[in-house]
């Protein structure tokens, strides 16, 4: 069994990568507390727990909102791998959130 | 989330237009390069990087604030007491529920106004306030100087209508560098009665099982249907009974009704000039003091206490009231009073026709019955009392028995050693052992699950089968 794992990785098996995110928030805005909700369910739904993923609320935290070139919130940031790409919205388009994390849209499922 | 947690919002009138606003976004998207911008929906704020703030969109903003209105309204529905205090001790919001104990008791138990201060309250509270006053104040000072998250007292408001006790907490809220506090205050007056009332409830359900703990349950008792004895044991207590204790005189009023569990109690009667006679013995299959049951209320025998033990008595008044209601003691009692008799009328015979030794071996067998243990305490005086003989008769036929080794007597202690000899030997009144009116096992053992046994079952739907054959109405 162990000898069969080794040669279907030697083959080229997709090796799990970490997705690292971060969502920029506006306190407890309609559109942010939705776009937590739905990243929430992306993230169960698709990365199976091999991501991390970082809150900013810009009201708290404006000038790191800045310093990251965010300037509408909700926003979500693909830190890694790269490359590095953003979502503006309450993340509702489940096919856009993909694309832009790299995720094609039902390939995963 | 209040609008005070939330930052200072500037709303640029440029950006209240939706087409301006769209424009900024289209343009802000377009200057980006490295933005690859997928419009997933709505957005909630922009950044001013002029200002390096957030500036939340007025639909956001309309949204934040009816939800701030709805929590505020949320919290003044809460049936609690609860007001808010800011850092300096002064109650900027207020419940309901706290506002309307503060109308009813017109400011007494800290009932502080909403722009009151919480601290200047404590301070001029009544001197019967003073004490638990002190204590909430030194706990909110506390709490606001963040020393601790959370205080708690419990403190009782005297006043006309009444002491109310209550519960104080208060809970510390860390905001912009200073310390809010949230103060709960509960009314757990009813809780405590109600808890007091659970307690002695506790009380008497322990009464109760040291009851039904206290050694081997009475048979009477036991047979009698659960619906009964269950009514009748909370008025029963666990009474250890010693050798020698006297529990009535002929004539003298009943207060008590004993059921013994593992001691023996000699029926005696007296006679002017003479010793008494003993004419009956209970043991755990009856009752001391069923005359009660017969309407009389004064004791007709000497009751005498002829081996240490434990029983279970009960007043008299109830015992009578739990007799006029209950048709099943009445004939359960009846049975005893039966069986009493017949012992009564056959140790008259045996006491007139039968031989010393033969009367002790029957003697020494019944008292075996009636306890849990083959070793018993008894000197030859008693016994002479007992069997209404002299003390030499009752040395010599002691002796006899202990040369057949059916008796082992050593100061003053009995061991039946040979239980089949002894019966042999005993004259005829006892082997009619079913005249005489007991049944209990001769193995005290069989008797400790009394009350669950199977044997027990078996006496108890016996004495049902019989119960149905009575007329309803017996006394």
């Amino acid at each position: 069994m162990a000898r069969k794992r080794t040669k279907a990785r030697a083959a080229g098996a997709p090796i799990t990568t970490v997705v690292v995110m971060r969502l920029y928030i506006a306190g407890a805005a309609p559109n942010s507390v939705r776009a937590i909700a739905n990243l929430e369910v992306i993230c169960r739904r698709y990365l199976k727990g091999c991501y991390k993923l970082e809150i900013v609320d810009v009201c708290e935290h404006p000038q790191r909102a800045l310093a990251d070139g965010v300037l509408v919130t909700p926003s979500l940031a693909k830190v890694s791998p790269a490359p590095v790409s953003n979502v503006i919205g309450n993340l509702s388009d489940t096919d856009s959130v993909l694309a832009a994390l790299g995720l094609p849209a039902g390939a995963i499922e | 989330m209040s609008p005070e947690t939330l930052p200072p919002v500037r709303n640029p009138s440029d950006l209240r237009a939706e087409a301006a606003f769209n424009d900024w976004v289209r343009r802000l998207v377009k200057g980006a390069a490295e933005l690859r911008a997928f419009d997933a929906g709505e957005l909630d704020a922009v950044m001013d990087p002029a200002t390096g703030t957030a500036i939340l969109l007025p639909e956001a903003q309309a949204a934040l604030q009816g939800s701030s209105r709805l929590v505020l309204s949320a919290l003044d529905a809460l049936p609690g007491e609860v007001c808010v205090l800011d850092a300096a001790g002064t109650v900027v919001m207020t419940t309901s529920a706290w506002r309307a104990f503060v109308a009813a008791r017109a400011g007494a138990g800290l009932g502080v106004r909403e722009g009151a201060n919480f601290l200047a309250a404590c301070r001029d509270a009544g001197p019967a306030e003073r004490l638990h006053a002190d204590a909430v104040a030194a706990g909110l000072r506390d709490v606001l100087a963040g020393a601790r998250k959370l205080f708690r007292c419990d403190y009782v408001c005297h006043s006309p209508r009444g002491d109310c006790a209550f519960t104080l907490s208060i809970a510390g809220i860390a905001r912009d560098g200073a310390v809010h506090a949230v103060v709960t205050r509960e009314n757990v007056s009813e809780r405590r009665r109600a808890g007091a009332a659970r307690s002695s409830g506790r009380a008497k359900a322990s009464r109760i099982a040291a009851v039904a703990r206290a050694g081997t349950p009475n048979h009477l008792l036991a047979a009698l249907p659960a619906k009964v004895y269950e009514r009748l044991l909370s008025g029963l207590e666990p009474v250890k009974l010693t050798y020698g204790e006297v529990l009535y005189e002929p004539g003298e009023q009943m207060r008590y009704v004993y059921f013994p569990s593992d001691c023996l109690v000699s029926l005696l009667t007296v006679v002017e000039g003479h010793h008494a006679l003993e004419v009956g013995l209970v043991g755990r299959e009856g009752v001391v003091g069923f005359r009660l049951a017969l309407g009389i209320p004064t004791a007709s025998l000497r009751s005498l206490v002829q081996a240490t033990g434990t029983a279970v008595r009960i007043k008299s008044d109830r015992f009578l009231r739990e007799c006029r209601r209950s048709p099943a003691l009445q004939v359960a009692l009846l049975h005893f009073v039966n069986a009493l008799m017949i012992q009564v009328t056959q140790t008259a015979a045996c006491n007139r026709f039968h031989v010393v030794e033969a009367r002790l071996a029957r003697w020494l067998l019944m008292t075996r019955e009636r306890l849990p243990s083959g070793e018993f305490h008894l000197t030859h005086e008693f016994l002479a009392d007992m069997l209404g003989v002299r003390r030499a008769g009752v040395t010599s036929a002691a002796c006899t028995l202990q040369r057949r080794k059916l008796i082992r007597y050593k100061r003053g202690v009995i061991t039946i050693l040979d239980q089949q000899g002894l019966e042999a030997t005993a004259c005829s009144c006892y082997r009619h052992r079913q005249v005489m009116g007991f049944e209990a096992g001769r193995d005290g053992q069989q008797s400790d699950d009394v009350h669950t046994g199977t044997r027990t079952r078996a006496r108890r739907a016996n004495w049902q089968r019989l119960w149905k054959r009575e007329p309803r109405r017996v006394i």
